[in-house]
């Protein structure tokens, strides 16, 4: 029996991550990135596709979690179990900071130790790479034991001594005073790196420390700090330093239902996803890493441009075709298990709005942007103004014919809005080819006042004052609730407050949390959860239409919905209240994060005043 | 052969090898920008860059060209074809040994060892330069041939 999905914790290098359950089994991690294979792959592909135990020893029933938590803002993990023996305590994480060191650059660190008494501890390695879910090739070299595959080896040390052997658990006596200590080393198209224990325990203490440093300084004021700081850490845990591309999720066909087949490989970077991800960066003052995610969406959509791909492998790559997996049972029977995502084909025209807008951000936060990066900015824009009027698949990523999406025609609209907006600012300096900028922005002011038309027209139901899913649907679309953010209405203008309301009323799912859409309708048999981060949007929305009190009841009990170490998923099952989809879940803690800011800015005297100027 | 044209000829063969990379780019091929590569060694803006990368290039390419024009010395020929082969050389070198190791000595290209602290701004090229895109390789190897061939050329028609 699969533990629920809000159980499992991850560990990050800001490479790749892994999930660990609460017995201590590591069963989802991919190496050398976080789109690379399966090592351990348990999570989505049974037993047979391997895990890396650390805990104690015994069945399940004869110890208990006694505590289990991130240590104060860094990225290692503490779990503390009480057993027969007495209690014992592992500490864990992967080093992020490797460069300009003799260290692998996957490096994972178990720390198992003992407070009263001896107690007993099972350590079971048992690595199965890739899809085929192989036995690597296992040697015992020195006290190490190293499995290899072609391209790739893993290393496993343990002091004091401990033969450990792959696929068969050894048991071991944690004394206190005396911790086991476990360095899991990867090397992949490399030579492996060997590092003993107390090198590895100082690189993990190290990259603590760090963590600590980089969560220093950010905003005392804000709406419960210490999970926005537990997003902010999620969100960087999961951009991949090499190039700064965020991935979605860490994992590949967490069920949005379980037994069903809404089984998706998230482990992608989203243009989308990534620019709600700048605003939350910004907004705590992190301006690097929002900086870094516009250098690699310039890179990575060379290619491609003035399109905007919907999502891109961390290098910038299409990613590989979307193929299911024969052979794997998928979570708690979730089939089928998927590599690859074919929502890379769509059309999605909302995304252009989301870059846009993280483009405008940067550029009012002080960061010019570069004549490239503007020229990027600015052939988006044009694309919009182009093809706003065609369907397309919107920000669900429905899977079918394209619609109208008023989500997605609102998004267009931002896209231009901002446009002009940065065009504006960058005005002065670009006097000599004044006439072709004014044309080129005339374009995008004329076509931004057709689509404002265009949705009041034929997005809007007249007779319930609400703006709907598409156009000529009566259905409601939780995406809507960016409404008072944009600045096409003003954010208290009855047309938005009613829009909110029904959404509310509409697609209510029990407590604070939301659906999407209404379950089930997007032409895939069977239904999924709850959507979160639209509970977060929807708390976000009523702090910028200035319903505080509202927003900070909301805000408040979703924070009561997060994992036992404060991670959230993408989706939550209504009845059970159990995350659903891929863990943890970037959009999510990104939403967290922009509804607190949203929270904390409207706690701010002089908010009122900045919000009608943004309205002018 | 005209032992004393190599200069010329190396800034002519590096303008057609650059050519050839930024229309490979503008087609939509490759990421691979050897002058905004060069010229981020100077300048974080990628417009500036670029201008600098490009003399930068053109400076490494008259080394080259020099190298070309003494093997060619050597065999004691120079040909188009000869030229090619050695292009074909040169690109194999560029490919696995110059572009993957700059990334340990660029201060703005990451490497895949990179982690939080990092402030590289650019995607480390990886093997063969694979991740500026599928057809990176091909690309190189094309301009890197239209490079040889060229001074092949040139030199023997000297």
């Amino acid at each position: 029996m699969a533990p629920p999905i809000e159980d499992y914790a991850m560990l990050g290098d800001t490479r790749t991550a892994a999930l660990v359950a609460p017995d201590g089994s590591i069963d989802w991690l991919c190496v050398p990135r976080f789109d690379g294979e399966p090592v351990f792959g348990r999570l989505v592909g049974g037993s047979g596709a391997g895990s890396f135990r650390l805990g104690p020893a015994g069945p399940a029933g004869s110890f208990s979690v006694r505590a289990r938590r991130y240590r104060p803002d860094s990225a290692t993990l503490e779990t503390i179990w009480e057993t027969r023996g007495g209690s014992l305590t592992l500490t864990e994480a992967m080093v992020g900071e490797v460069a300009g060191r003799l260290l692998p650059t996957t490096l994972l660190v178990r720390r198992l130790s003992a407070d009263a008494g001896p107690v007993e501890a099972t350590l079971l390695f048992d690595p199965r790479p890739g899809v085929g879910r192989s036995r690597p090739r296992i040697e015992h070299r020195g006290g190490v034991l190293v499995a290899s595959w072609p391209g790739t080896a893993v290393a496993v040390q343990a002091e004091p001594h401990v033969r450990v052997e792959a696929g068969r658990p050894v048991t071991v006596r944690v004394e206190p005073g005396r911790p086991l200590t476990v360095a899991v080393s990867v090397a992949d198209r490399e030579p492996l790196v060997h590092v003993t224990a107390a090198t590895a325990w100082a690189a993990l203490e190290a990259d603590e420390r760090a963590w600590q440093a980089w969560c220093r300084g950010i905003d005392e004021d804000l709406p419960h700090r210490d999970m926005v700081l537990r997003s902010l850490l999620t969100l960087r845990l999961l951009t991949y330093s090499p190039t700064g591309a965020p991935v979605a999720a860490p994992t590949t066909s967490l069920p949005e239902h379980v037994g069903g087949i809404r089984n998706w490989d998230y482990r992608y970077a989203w243009p989308r996803d990534a620019s709600i991800g700048v605003g939350a960066f910004l907004g705590v003052g992190k301006d690097q890493e929002a900086r870094r995610f516009m250098a690699w969406l310039l890179h990575a959509t060379r290619l491609y441009r003035p399109r905007l791909p919907v999502l891109l492998t961390v290098h910038g790559r299409r990613p590989v075709a979307e193929r299911e997996v024969t052979g794997w049972p998928g979570y708690a029977g979730s089939r089928p298990v998927r590599f690859g995502n074919a929502a890379a084909d769509q059309h999605q025209l909302d995304g252009y709005g989301w870059v846009l807008d993280a483009a405008w951000l940067l550029t009012d936060a002080g960061h010019g942007l570069y004549a490239e990066t503007w020229r990027a900015m600015a052939g988006f824009a044009d694309t919009v103004a182009a093809r706003w009027r065609e369907p397309d698949a919107g920000i669900w990523e429905v899977r079918g014919p394209g619609a109208h999406h008023v989500h997605s025609k609102l998004m267009a609209w931002l896209a231009l809005d901002r446009a002009i907006r940065i065009a504006e600012h960058r005005g002065p300096r670009r006097r000599r080819f004044g006439n072709a900028h004014a044309r080129r922005r005339e374009r995008w002011r004329r076509e931004r006042d057709a689509l404002a038309a265009d949705i009041t027209d034929r997005g809007f139901d007249a007779a319930r004052g609400t703006f709907t899913r598409s156009y000529g649907s009566a259905e409601l679309d939780a995406a809507l609730l960016v409404l008072p953010l944009l600045g096409m209405l003003p954010a208290d203008s009855p047309r938005i407050r009613t829009t909110i309301d029904a959404i509310r009323h509409d697609l209510h799912a029990g407590g604070p949390l939301l659906y999407r859409y209404p379950p089930g309708r997007d032409g895939l048999p069977g239904t999924e959860g709850a959507f979160l981060p639209c509970s977060f949007w929807l708390a976000q929305a009523l702090a910028a239409s200035g319903r505080l009190r509202e927003a900070t009841e909301l805000f408040d009990a979703l924070v009561e919905l997060a994992s036992p170490v404060g991670l959230y998923a993408e989706e939550m099952d209504p009845a059970t209240r159990h995350h659903l989809g891929n863990f943890p879940q970037a959009l999510t803690h990104a939403a967290l994060v922009q509804a607190a800011l949203a929270i904390r800015d409207a706690r701010q005297p002089q908010y009122a005043a900045a919000q009608s100027s943004l309205d002018q | 052969m005209d032992w004393a044209g190599w200069a010329l000829f190396g800034l002519l063969a590096t303008a057609a090898l650059t050519a050839v990379l930024i229309a490979a780019q503008l087609a939509g091929v490759t990421r691979l920008d050897l002058p905004l590569l060069l010229g981020t060694l100077v300048t974080e803006d990628p417009d500036r860059a670029r201008f600098a990368g490009f003399f930068v290039h053109l400076g490494v390419g008259e080394v080259f060209a020099f190298g070309y024009a003494a093997t060619f010395a050597l065999l004691g020929r120079a040909a188009w074809w000869l030229g090619g082969l050695l292009g074909l050389l040169h690109a194999a070198i560029a490919l696995t040994v110059l572009v993957p190791l700059l990334s340990g000595v660029h201060p703005r290209i990451a490497s895949n060892r990179a982690g939080p602290a990092s402030t590289a701004a650019l995607e480390p090229p990886g093997l063969l330069g694979l991740n500026y895109g599928a057809r990176t390789p091909l690309v190189t190897v094309i301009a890197h041939v239209v490079y040889g061939t060229a001074l092949g050329l040139l030199l023997e028609a000297s």
